[in-house]
């Protein structure tokens, strides 16, 4: 009767067989205590099991079929509007990424100050800050290719007509999205307080407040109050930089998973 | 009890019997009918464990039972009922299906590669990916944001606008002498101009959703399908009328005969002449299309 626990199976004996090298031995040591704990071996399996699916012999596609593949290829370009969208998707990322160091959504002013701390902060960035005029101008400039992408994406979908069964749900994530990738654009466009930000702060309230029944409680939940000021600023900046980023982010990884299960829509 | 379940395939159930007659104290009276003990199902219970053959195991130890009396996936699936049996139920069905239309086609399989991801499709994506970002640095570097005056709620600019891509729904918003007034109403309208123009929205963005549910079918070419591609046009040339729209302040001063009523007049009658135009192209060119694919089909198969 010991509390020791027995080894099921030993494979001490197991591995001196082997005649491992020093670092065979220690890999598969490594292993070995992972795949005790983290049950690895069952994961290996799945994985084995997508590399042989990955390497089936899949069907002919349709522009194989009918031997269209020049006159596919000669499309390309407009079949490459999703990736370019995203490609600028994570240019924005990045730059984005960069200015939130900077930026402060404050639209307070600061003592004696006529400009408010965001204003004041895009024209640090633009004047002072390194290499700041050029990553705002990046950020802003792939904001514009962006929604330029995702409309051309649109239209190439439509008159292809790769919208259709079983693409259909597809369609509707694209449609949310490109409704989301514009909030985004203007959430971003308020961020500098400038002028034509104030008032156009100052036209999306007043949309909300003329939708009949919820106007005033949208407005108050995505501009904070019946006029634009410190709380709109703050809504939209945090719309901005924490909801819309996870939202756009998952979404497209979605849309692009079920591209990638459903096949592209191939042109007939 | 593990030594009893735990069964190996090459111990001979006459040595299970010797051990289970072995077992004098502890054990249910069910364990002590021999070979049969490898019935039991229940996972062993402490009492088990302390037969004089047995060591006492303090991990749990061999709770399997054994092979022969596992239930199978399916008797374990047959036992729950429920949603997760009718979703099982249909897994297996929707599977043997699909294996009995794998079986019954005669689809071709593949007999060249296709075009390679490595390198062929990778350089050809990385040069259009490095094309696009050095195209966006460029004109980054170029034009960069100018800095507007800073927020003024006291003073409104002569001209107020969102960026490029929202003008459409700044049409929109001047759209309100659309808003008509009912004589039913006694010439009232039923909701305000501002609210009927933002209302307006709700149709045109409805009419996304519902694009792939009202056009059903397998045409795919714009010729295949003239009257869907004829509205494509119209709501793409109205996207672009509408964006004129907001910005109609500005086009009088540049172009003085485009007075306001015309130019929303002309907004919506322009999608209407590109829609029609478009279906009367499309229209003609199908026949010549349909006579083309139709001499093929029947140069492959003449009639008899």
């Amino acid at each position: 009767m010991s509390l020791e626990r027995t080894e099921e199976f030993d494979r001490g004996d197991w591995l001196e067989d082997k005649e491992l090298s020093r670092v065979e031995r220690g890999y598969l040591l490594t292993l070995m205590w992972l795949d005790k704990r983290l049950r690895l071996v069952d994961y290996l399996e799945l994985l084995e099991d997508a590399y042989y699916k990955t390497n089936l012999q899949m069907p002919k596609s349709h522009t194989e079929q009918y031997n269209l593949d020049n006159k596919f290829w000669y499309w390309y370009p407009l079949y490459s509007l999703g990736s370019l969208s995203i490609i600028a998707y994570v240019l924005l990322a990045i730059s984005g990424a960069l200015l939130g160091f900077y930026y402060s959504p404050s639209a307070t002013s600061a003592a004696g100050a006529d400009a408010t701390i965001a204003y004041n902060q895009i024209v640090f960035i633009q004047t002072d800050l390194n290499f700041g005029f050029m990553l705002r101008s990046i950020h802003r400039w792939a904001a514009q290719f962006m929604v330029a992408a995702v409309f051309l994406h649109m239209i190439r979908v439509y008159f292809t007509g790769a919208y259709k069964e079983p693409r259909e749900l597809n369609w509707i994530l694209g449609v949310v999205l490109i409704l989301l990738t514009l909030l985004f654009g203007y959430s971003g466009y308020v961020l500098p307080w400038n002028q034509l930000a104030f008032w156009a702060a100052q036209i999306g309230l007043e949309m909300a407040l003329s939708v009949p029944l919820i106007g005033e409680w949208a407005a108050q939940l995505l501009f904070g109050g019946f006029s634009p000021g410190a709380p709109t600023l703050m809504r939209m900046y945090i719309l901005h930089v924490f909801v819309l980023p996870f939202v756009v982010t998952s979404l497209i990884a979605i849309h692009v998973g079920i591209v990638w299960m459903q096949g592209i829509a191939e042109p007939h | 009890m593990n030594e009893n379940t735990n069964t190996n395939d090459d111990r001979t159930a006459a040595e299970n019997a010797d051990e289970a007659e072995l077992r004098t104290d502890g054990g249910q009276p069910s364990d002590e009918t021999g070979p049969s003990s490898e019935l039991r199902t229940d996972g062993g219970e402490p009492n088990d464990e302390t037969g004089p053959s047995s060591e006492l195991r303090t991990d749990g130890g061999a709770i399997t039972p054994a092979d022969d009396d596992s239930p199978s996936f399916r008797e374990r699936k047959e036992r729950t009922d429920g949603l997760s049996r009718l979703t099982y139920e249909y897994f297996e069905r929707s599977r043997r299906e699909d294996q009995v239309l794998r079986d019954d086609s005669d689809y071709v399989e593949r007999d060249v590669l296709g075009f390679p991801a490595w390198p062929h499709e990778m350089i050809r994506n990385l040069s259009i990916t490095s094309f696009f970002v050095g195209v966006i640095l460029f004109v980054s570097a170029t034009m960069p944001p100018p800095l507007e005056a800073p927020a003024n709620p006291t003073s409104t600019p002569a001209v107020i606008l969102p960026d490029w891509y929202l003008y459409w729904s700044f049409g929109i918003l001047k759209t309100e002498t659309l808003n008509l007034e009912l004589a039913i109403l006694g010439g009232q309208t039923i909701a305000t101009d501002r609210t009927f123009a933002v209302l307006l929205h709700g149709p045109i963005i409805a009419m996304m959703f519902l694009v792939p549910f009202l056009n059903k079918g397998s045409a795919r070419r714009p010729v295949e399908q003239p009257f869907w591609s004829a509205v494509g046009v119209f709501g793409v040339i109205l996207s672009f009328t509408l964006s004129l729209l907001a910005i109609k302040n500005l086009m009088a001063t540049r172009v003085p005969i485009l007075t306001s009523e015309l130019q929303l007049w002309l907004s919506f009658a322009l999608p209407f002449v590109g829609a029609t135009i478009t279906y009367a192209v499309l229209k003609s060119m199908r026949e010549g299309y349909m006579y083309d694919l139709n001499r093929r089909y029947y140069r492959l198969r003449p009639p008899r």
